[in-house]
C-alpha cells in the first residue's frame, strides 16, 4: 500500500537531502521540528552552562559583563522561542493527525513554511551575537528604554526584533493549520469528547498562539519603528517603558501555558497508558485546560507588580493569578487519581511524567506565592523567580517533552530507545535540577538579584551558587547519556510493532514508523481509546 | 526495575532531610530577611503564612506521589498487559478537589488584601514625613532631599520618622531594593513611583539595583543609613561640601565604569584626560553619553538632572586629585570619557 502513493513522488526525492528539503509530509516536518529545535536546547542549554560557571564562584571573570548579559538574554529568549514553542509544534505535526485518523494537516504546505520561517528565524536570532556592540542585552523580556536605540546600540537587538517576528509568524501559520486539522479532519466517530487529550492540549495551545502572538509581534515592529524609523511609540514621556511591558506580558504570560498546556497533553497521555488505566475525569482535564487557556488571558501584570500600578489593578491580577491555581490543581489531581489503584510500569515516559507532577506541583506552589504580590515586591526580579520559573518550565515542560520523546519514540523511529539509559537519563536530570534550581529559591529569598553577571558575597551565599553549578553541570552530563541513547538507538535499536505499549490513541494504529499516508483505514472511533476497544474486540474473537 | 525505585525512594528522602538541617540552621534560614521596618514585617508575615499553606499542600500532593507509586507498582506476578480497575471519574469527588482549593485561594486573596494598608505603609502619607527623590542612573542612585541636599548611593534616613521615597529612572529602568527596609519599587523614567516605610532600628541597609539596566547592572549598590536625627542632620550636611558631593558624584557616577583613579574597567582609562578638566567639555559630554565604535560600550548620560553645584563639585575634586587631573605620559592618549 505504501509504495503505491510514494509511486506518484519524483523517484529523486527519495531517501535523500533533497526529499527532506522538499517534504511537505507531516510526519516528516514533525521530526524537523523535534530535531531543530533540541540542536536550538543543545545551545541554549551551553549558554545556561557558561552562565552557570560564570556564577559558580564570586568575583568570577570567565564571562565579561557584555557577554554575561548578551547569554542571559539568547538563554531566554532561545529556549522559549527555538526550544519550548516548537518542539512542541514538533510533536503536534507529527501526533495530530495520527491522533485523529487523519493522513495529514489541512495545509501541508503551508506547514512546511511554518518549519522553514522557524530555522530561519532561529539563525536571525541567534545571529545576533555577530553584530557589532555585541547581541541583544536586555534580556528575553527587552524592556525598553534599555532595548531601545540610545542604550542598546548596534544591530543586536534589530536581530533580536526580526528573529522574534520569524518565530511569530512561524508559529501563528502552524497553530492556524492546527486548528482547521482539528476541526475538520478528524477520523468518523471521533467527537470532541473523543479526542486524545493531548489534541486538546494543541487546540488550546493554539488558540493561545493565535490570539496573543499578534501582540508581540505589533510591539517587536513598534520598537523596531522606534529604533530605526525614529518614532516615539515607547518613548519615556509617552509612558513608553510601561506600555512595552504591558504588550509584552500580555503575550509573554499566556506563552507560558502555552509552553505548559501541550507538555501537560502529553503526560495525560502517558499516565493513563503506563497505570494501565483511563485518564480519570476525561472532562475534567480536557476543560481544565480551556479553563487555564482562557484565564491565562487576564493574568498577564503579575509580571508588573514593582512598575507602580494602582493597588486596586495589582489587586484584580492578584485575584486572577491565584485563579488559574484551580483549574491547574484539578490536573494535579486527576493524575493522582489515575494512578491510584493502576499497575505502574516504571519506565522511562512515566518516570519523566512522575517527574513532571513533583516538580511542577513545587513551581505552582511558588506562583502562588509569587501571585500573594506584597511578598512579590520581595522576590520579584530574585532567583526566587529564576527558580520559580524553571520548576515551571523545566520540572514541568522539559520534563514533560522528555516523557513524549521516550513514549513516542518506538512509534517515531520504528525503535525501542535503550531503557537502561533512559532511566539513568532520568536519575541524573531529576538529580542535577534539583540541586540547580532548589538552592535559587534560597538565594533570591537572600536577596540575590536575576541577571547578574557576578556577586561579592562568600560563605553561604557562595556555596548555594556552588551546588547550583555542580546541578546545572549534572544536568549537561543527562543530556550527553539521553543524546548517545536517541542517536545509538535510532540506528540500531530493537526494532518494535505498530504498538510497543498497549495504548490507546490512534497513531498507535498506524505502523511504527508510519507510512506515508499514515493509514491504509481508520477504525470507527467509538471511545476516547480506540486502539484498547480494538484490542478488546481482537480478544473476544480469540485472536 | 520497581524495586531499585522502591530502594530510591527512602534514599531520597534521606538526602532531602539531611539537606534541610543546615539549610534552616544557615544565616537567613528559608525565610526573608529579617524585617527592619513594620511594611517590611507585614511582607515577612504573609510569606510565613502563605509558605505554610502552599507547603501543607507540598507535602500532601508528594505524598500521595510518593505512596501510590510505591503502592501501585506492579507486581512482578501481574503481566504488564494486565488493566488497572477501569475507573472513568468521579464527579462528585471532582467537585471537590475544585471547590476546596477555590475556597483557599479566596480565602488567601482576601487576607492578602487587608494586609496591603500595613505592607505598602499607607499611613505615612497622612502623617508628617520626610519626602526624598531618588534619581536612578546607569549605574549609580542619586537622592535628593528636601532642601536641596544631594547624596549619591547612600541614602541617609532619620530613624523612627516616616519616609516616602519618589523614584524616577533617568535612563533607562532600574529596580530600588533594600530587602531588610521593605518590597522593591521600579524606577522608570517618565515616571514618579512611590515607596513609603518607617525605618526602626539605626544601622547600615545594603541595597542593589533588581531590573536589568545594563552591563554594570550588577554593582549598582545603594547604602541606607539610618541614624538618629542629630547624627541624620550632620552627615547630610557634611556631605554638601563640595569635595565630598563631588568624591561621592565620582565613585558613583564615573567609577563604576572608569575605575576609582581613572584607570579604566568597562569603560576606558580617563585618568589625566583633558577633558576633565575642561568645564564645558566635560558637562556636555556627562548630559549627552556618547557611543564611538573605539570601544565597546556606549557612555551613558550619567549626568542628566545635575544641578550646577554638583557640576562643580565634580570638577572641585577632579581638580584635588593629582591622579586624575594630571595628564600622564604623552604615550596613552585615554579616551573621550
Amino acid at each position: 500500500m505504501a509504495t503505491r502513493s510514494e509511486a506518484l513522488a519524483p523517484t529523486w526525492k527519495e531517501g535523500s537531502v533533497t526529499s527532506w528539503l522538499t517534504t511537505v509530509d507531516h510526519k516528516r516536518i514533525g521530526i524537523l521540528y523535534i530535531v531543530t529545535s533540541f540542536l536550538f536546547f543543545g545551545a541554549a542549554g551551553v549558554m545556561a552552562l557558561l552562565m552557570r560557571i560564570q556564577l559558580s564562584h564570586s568575583n568570577a571573570g570567565f564571562l565579561t559583563k557584555g557577554a554575561y548579559n548578551e547569554v542571559v538574554t539568547m538563554h531566554g529568549t532561545a529556549m522559549v522561542f527555538l526550544f519550548v514553542v516548537p518542539v512542541l509544534a514538533g510533536f503536534g505535526n507529527y501526533l495530530v493527525p495520527l491522533m485523529i485518523g487523519a493522513k495529514d494537516m489541512a495545509f501541508p504546505r503551508l506547514n512546511a513554511a511554518s518549519y522553514w520561517l522557524f530555522l530561519l528565524g532561529g539563525l536571525v536570532l541567534l545571529s545576533s551575537f555577530l553584530a557589532d556592540q555585541g547581541g541583544a542585552q536586555c534580556g528575553w523580556t527587552s524592556y525598553t528604554p534599555c532595548s531601545s536605540e540610545q542604550f542598546s546600540p548596534g544591530h543586536g537587538q534589530d536581530l533580536w526584533i526580526l528573529g522574534v517576528h520569524l518565530t511569530g509568524i512561524s508559529s501563528i501559520l502552524s497553530s492556524i493549520n492546527f486548528l482547521v486539522t482539528i476541526h475538520n479532519m478528524r477520523a468518523p466517530g471521533m467527537t470532541w469528547m473523543r479526542i486524545p487529550l493531548f489534541t486538546w492540549a494543541i487546540e488550546a495551545y493554539s488558540v493561545l498562539l493565535v490570539l496573543v502572538l499578534p501582540t508581540i509581534a505589533a510591539a517587536a515592529t513598534l520598537l523596531l519603528l522606534d529604533r530605526q524609523a525614529g518614532t516615539t511609540f515607547f518613548a519615556p514621556e509617552n509612558g513608553g517603558p510601561i506600555l512595552w511591558q504591558h504588550m509584552f506580558w500580555f503575550f509573554g504570560h499566556p506563552e507560558v501555558y502555552i509552553m505548559v498546556l501541550p507538555a501537560m497533553g502529553i503526560i495525560s497521555e502517558v499516565i493513563p497508558v503506563f497505570s494501565r488505566k483511563p485518564i480519570f475525569g476525561y472532562k475534567a482535564v480536557a476543560f481544565s485546560t480551556i479553563g487555564i487557556a482562557f484565564a491565562s488571558m487576564l493574568v498577564w501584570a503579575h509580571h508588573m507588580f514593582t512598575v507602580g500600578m494602582p493597588t486596586y489593578l495589582q489587586a484584580f491580577f492578584a485575584a486572577t493569578s491565584l485563579a488559574v491555581a484551580v483549574p491547574t490543581s484539578v490536573k494535579i489531581f486527576n493524575w493522582l487519581a489515575t494512578l491510584w489503584r493502576g499497575h505502574l510500569i516504571f519506565r522511562a515516559p512515566l518516570m519523566f511524567a512522575l517527574g513532571f507532577i513533583g516538580l511542577f506541583t513545587i513551581g505552582g506552589l511558588t506562583g502562588i506565592m509569587l501571585a500573594v504580590f506584597p511578598f512579590d515586591y520581595q522576590a520579584q526580579d530574585s532567583y526566587f523567580v529564576v527558580a520559580h520559573m524553571h520548576y515551571v518550565l523545566f520540572g514541568g515542560t522539559v520534563f514533560g517533552v522528555f516523557s513524549g520523546v521516550y513514549y513516542w519514540f518506538p512509534k517515531i523511529t520504528g525503535r525501542m530507545y535503550n531503557e537502561r539509559l533512559a532511566q539513568i537519563h532520568f536519575w541524573l536530570l531529576f538529580l542535577g535540577f534539583n540541586l540547580a534550581f532548589l538552592p535559587q529559591h534560597l538565594l533570591g529569598l537572600m536577596g540575590m538579584q536575576r541577571r547578574i553577571y557576578t556577586y561579592t558575597q562568600g560563605g553561604i551565599f557562595e556555596w548555594y551558587n556552588v551546588v547550583s553549578s555542580i546541578g546545572a553541570l549534572l544536568m549537561g552530563v543527562a543530556m550527553l547519556v539521553f543524546l548517545w541513547n536517541a542517536v545509538t538507538s535510532w540506528r540500531t535499536g530493537r526494532r518494535v510493532g505498530p504498538d510497543p505499549w498497549g495504548a490507546d490513541t490512534l497513531e498507535w494504529y498506524a505502523d511504527s514508523p508510519p507510512a506515508p499516508h499514515n493509514f491504509d483505514r481508520v477504525p470507527y472511533v467509538t471511545s476516547a481509546r480506540p486502539l484498547r476497544d480494538l484490542r478488546l474486540r481482537l480478544q473476544e474473537r480469540g485472536t | 526495575m520497581a524495586a531499585k525505585l522502591t530502594a530510591a525512594v527512602p534514599v531520597a528522602l534521606v538526602l532531602a532531610l539531611s539537606g534541610a538541617g543546615p539549610i534552616l540552621a544557615a544565616p537567613g534560614g528559608i525565610g526573608p530577611p529579617s524585617p527592619e521596618t513594620p511594611s517590611g514585617e507585614a511582607i515577612s508575615r504573609l510569606y510565613w503564612i502563605v509558605l505554610g499553606l502552599c507547603g501543607i499542600v507540598f507535602v500532601l500532593v508528594e505524598t500521595a506521589l510518593i505512596l501510590f507509586i510505591v503502592r501501585f507498582r506492579r507486581r512482578r506476578d501481574t503481566p504488564e498487559s494486565a488493566e488497572g480497575p477501569q475507573i472513568h471519574g468521579n464527579t462528585r469527588l471532582e467537585i471537590i478537589w475544585t471547590a476546596i482549593p477555590a475556597i483557599i485561594l479566596a480565602a488567601l486573596a482576601i487576607f492578602t488584601f487587608t494586609q496591603i494598608p500595613a505592607v505598602q505603609a499607607q499611613a505615612v502619607a497622612d502623617e508628617e514625613h520626610l519626602t526624598v527623590g531618588v534619581e536612578a542612573h546607569q549605574f549609580y542612585w542619586e537622592y535628593r532631599y528636601p532642601n536641596g541636599e544631594i547624596t549619591v548611593n547612600t541614602l541617609y534616613l532619620p530613624v523612627d520618622e516616616p519616609v516616602e521615597l519618589r523614584l524616577t529612572g533617568m535612563d533607562v529602568i532600574h529596580s530600588w531594593w533594600v530587602p531588610a527596609l521593605t518590597g522593591k519599587m521600579d524606577a522608570i523614567p517618565g515616571r514618579i513611583n512611590t515607596l513609603r516605610f518607617v525605618p526602626e532600628s539605626t544601622g547600615d541597609f545594603e541595597g542593589k539595583c533588581a531590573e536589568l539596566c545594563g552591563v554594570q547592572h550588577a554593582f549598582m549598590p545603594t547604602t541606607v543609613t539610618v541614624m538618629d536625627r542629630d547624627g541624620y542632620e550632620s552627615a547630610l550636611a557634611a556631605q554638601q561640601e563640595p569635595l565630598a558631593l563631588g568624591k561621592a558624584t565620582w565613585e558613583g557616577a564615573c567609577a563604576t565604569c572608569h575605575g576609582l583613579d581613572g584607570q579604566g574597567d568597562v569603560g576606558p582609562s580617563i585618568a589625566g584626560n583633558g577633558t576633565l578638566t575642561n568645564p564645558e567639555g566635560l558637562r556636555t559630554l556627562l548630559l549627552n553619553g556618547q557611543n564611538t565604535s573605539q570601544f565597546d560600550y556606549y557612555m551613558p548620560p550619567v549626568g542628566r538632572g545635575w544641578p550646577p553645584r554638583q557640576f562643580e563639585a565634580l570638577m572641585a575634586y577632579i581638580k584635588s586629585s593629582e591622579t586624575l587631573s594630571t595628564a600622564p605620559a604623552p604615550t596613552t592618549t585615554g579616551g573621550g570619557g
